[in-house]
């Protein structure tokens, strides 16, 4: 009856926060390529991000994170602590 | 199981086991909520204890909460760190009232 009600989060109705980001056209990327750099901490970490290098703003800096599987789900700024 | 305790009383000394669960266990197998444990008919008692062996309490439970802060400290989350420096980890404000927080959030919680 309630969906949101078990997940205590985001309206159903709304799916997860996806925001187009410059995800790279080959997947893994080719070594060397820089990571990238967002704003958009409350973005989904989407199965397609796995493996994948972020330079997620903390507020003064942007901070590289490598993402895992076990991240998926989750949002980007949870693994970077603002300053 | 002591004998004079109601049968919902003792099912209620299990972790993981509360008013809910126990209502329901009862409920499922006919026994009156008043009833002594030591009244029950054998096939209850055994009813009971299949049923019990088949849900995660006890050890199990308390294994499975602790692998789950674990979890969101290994993976480095935001709920995690904070499990890790015993603050609350909900978003509740910090300025005052978080005894209960420092008291009881750890990553090795104790239950």
């Amino acid at each position: 009856m309630f969906p949101t009600r078990t997940l205590l989060a985001r309206s159903v109705w709304k799916g997860p926060n996806i925001v187009p980001l410059p995800l790279p056209r080959t997947i893994p990327p080719p070594p060397g390529t820089p990571a990238i750099k967002t704003q958009a901490r409350s973005t989904t970490i989407l199965p397609n991000f796995v493996g994948l290098r972020f330079a997620v703003h903390n507020g003064k800096i942007y901070q590289e994170t490598l993402i895992t599987e076990e991240m998926v789900g989750r949002k980007l700024g949870e693994f970077v602590p603002y300053v | 199981m002591e004998t004079l305790k109601t049968q919902q009383k003792s099912l209620e000394s299990f972790f993981g086991i509360g008013q809910h669960t126990s209502a329901r266990l009862l409920g499922r197998f006919h026994i009156h909520p008043t009833a002594k444990v030591g009244d029950l008919a054998n096939k209850q008692v055994l009813d009971l204890t299949a049923a019990l062996s088949g849900m995660k309490i006890e050890n199990d439970l308390r294994r499975q909460v602790l692998d789950d802060i674990k979890r969101l400290r290994d993976t480095g989350t935001y709920r995690g760190r904070r499990h890790a420096v015993g603050l609350p980890v909900r978003g509740q404000n910090t300025r005052s009232q978080i005894k209960t927080a420092v008291k009881l959030n750890r990553v090795d919680r104790r239950l």
